[in-house]
């Protein structure tokens, strides 16, 4: 299609407006966290450091971190096991009820976040607690995050197994092997950079979800999203806060130059 | 039968976990729709009831569905609008070597953290914040905020497919329709769009899910403005089964929006 001069300059402008608009808030946000109006007034009166001294003497956003950390951890590596087994079953096996699985293994992310969420609470306060003794807490979230993740696992591998086709495998077991020694020496070796796409974008949901985790953590336990959403309305805590927001901007661009480098723009656009 | 272990082997652990914690979780919360409460203690009563989706066809409780519905379509036509002439400059105008660089672009807010975006909107909006001081007023924390922050939130969502289908596109395709005659905006129009619609489709059922289950932005930058997450979250401690009950009507909204689009082919396109 020949466009015109017109068009492509419209077109052109169009699309710095759109990535102005996309920017410029995340810039605002970086620029504040020097602004020495406690309010964030703009534009900001003068310039201080002393928010980011503040942020990092902080022991909450610390201890928040970590917390993350060790959910999205456990989340992905319960998600790894079970998505890349479903994907096999459903990859390599035909059986009655197959469609209704792979729907299945959805719902967790495509129902709203706040059904998944008080429905687990209402496990944890009704069975979980009064039957096993087992409070909110990390081990909860964690078992909230592996649920919705599962299906990133399980797509990164089936969009490789399909790829791949079944004749490997076939010619592994030709040769004598076990299904485990093939799965050892032959299949796991052909998924492990898909394995590892799908650990990255399921570590980065379970970091940054915070519906689930509103209902599934306890007040002993909180996650970095928790932690900003429950200090957001705190005028005090609001320079740290923004100082926080300003490091997980600037870590955002890790997984997008992680992901592009395991398999090109792919990865990271299977964030969808 | 050695097959059948095989696959009892691989299906087992996960079907069990689905089933176990995450079916078993939203079949006990679609049965609290129907019960009841203790006006008393808000303890949950076990008795079948239908009072809960009555209640939902009040005036009070229409008006944040309809709210809730309008957001949704607002921030889903706009992520359109926005995204389809920048997907198209992105794939056909932008010069090639800079489109990765474009990619990486759009890709990054879209690994932001979701909440320091609608928090980078509610500094962008409060009184004596950039809007207000750059065009002398600023429209507040309310609907028009909450639909800016989520057309923002969720654009990327739809940029992407739509990316992908103009990466697709056959360039062939456009100069058959250039040398029969039609116009660039007539090819547009009978060529790339019809082969756009299932990525938009894709695309608005991420638009239009995350809006109508958002309920974190719309407190962070809606002020009081209450929609079906907000409902949902006042009556979980008092009236768990209303609470449900509105879960129940977010999930068949949904669930219909799902039917509708699966028409146009967008579900393979996920």
């Amino acid at each position: 299609m020949r466009l015109g001069r017109g068009a492509k300059l419209a077109l052109t402008a169009f699309a710095t407006v759109v990535l102005t608009f996309v920017y410029v808030p995340l810039l605002v946000v970086g620029v504040n966290s020097f602004n020495s109006d406690r309010t964030f007034g703009w534009p900001p009166p003068g310039f201080t450091t002393k928010w980011w001294e503040a942020a990092l003497q902080a022991q909450g956003p610390r201890d928040a971190l970590l917390t993350s950390v060790k959910a999205g951890l456990g989340a992905t590596a319960i998600a790894l096991v079970l998505g890349t087994l479903l994907a096999l079953a459903l990859a390599r096996y035909d059986f009655f009820g197959k469609h209704a699985v792979s729907i299945l293994v959805v719902l967790p992310i495509a129902l709203p976040g706040i059904v998944t969420g008080v429905a687990l609470q209402s496990v944890i306060q009704n069975v979980l607690g009064p039957v096993f003794g087992i409070g909110a807490g990390l081990f909860t979230i964690i078992v909230g995050h592996a649920t919705f993740c599962i299906v990133i696992a399980f797509n990164n591998v089936t969009a490789r197994l399909r790829r791949l086709g079944g004749s490997l495998e076939q010619a592994s077991a030709d040769l004598g092997a076990r299904p485990f020694t093939t799965f050892r020496r032959v299949t796991f070796p052909l998924l492990r950079s898909s394995l590892l796409a799908g650990a990255l974008l399921a570590f980065a949901l379970s970091f940054d979800e915070i519906v689930v985790t509103t209902f599934t953590a306890g007040p002993e336990s909180q996650t970095l999203p928790i932690w900003i959403f429950n200090n957001l309305f705190r005028p005090n805590q609001a320079p740290v806060v923004n100082v926080v927001a300003v490091v997980l901007i600037v870590l955002s661009v890790i997984p997008v130059w992680l992901a592009q480098r395991l398999g090109g723009a792919d990865a990271a656009e299977s964030r969808l | 039968m050695r097959h059948r272990a095989g696959l009892a082997a691989l299906l087992g652990p996960p079907m069990l976990w689905l089933v176990v914690v995450y079916l078993g979780a939203l079949a006990v919360i679609f049965a609290t729709a129907f019960w009841t409460t203790d006006p008393f203690t808000n303890l949950v009563l076990r008795t079948f009831t239908l009072e809960n989706f009555r209640e939902l066809l009040t005036p009070t409780y229409l008006g944040i569905i309809g709210r809730t519905l309008l957001i949704a379509v607002l921030v889903t036509v706009l992520c359109m609008v926005i995204a389809i002439p920048f997907a198209f400059f992105m794939a056909r105008v932008a010069p090639r070597r800079y489109r990765g660089l474009l990619l990486a672009a759009v890709l990054v807010p879209l690994w932001a953290s979701y909440l320091v975006k609608a928090y980078a909107w509610r500094t962008m909006l409060q009184p004596e914040g950039v809007i207000d001081s750059t065009f002398g007023a600023t429209p507040g924390f309310g609907l028009t905020a909450v639909v800016l922050t989520l057309t923002y939130l969720w654009l990327p969502y739809m940029v992407l497919p739509v990316y992908a289908a103009f990466e697709r596109l056959p360039e062939s395709h456009l100069e058959a329709s250039a040398d029969l005659g039609g116009r660039p905006w007539t090819t547009f129009r009978r060529v790339v769009l019809p082969s756009l619609l299932p990525a938009v489709a894709a695309g608005s059922v991420f638009t239009f899910s995350l809006s109508l289950g958002d309920y974190i932005a719309v407190q962070i930058i809606g002020g009081k403005l209450q929609v079906l997450g907000t409902a949902v979250l006042q009556n979980i401690t008092l009236d768990l089964p209303f609470a449900a009950a509105l879960g129940t009507a977010s999930v068949v909204i949904m669930v219909l929006y799902l039917l509708a689009v699966r028409r146009t082919g967008a579900l393979e396109n996920l």
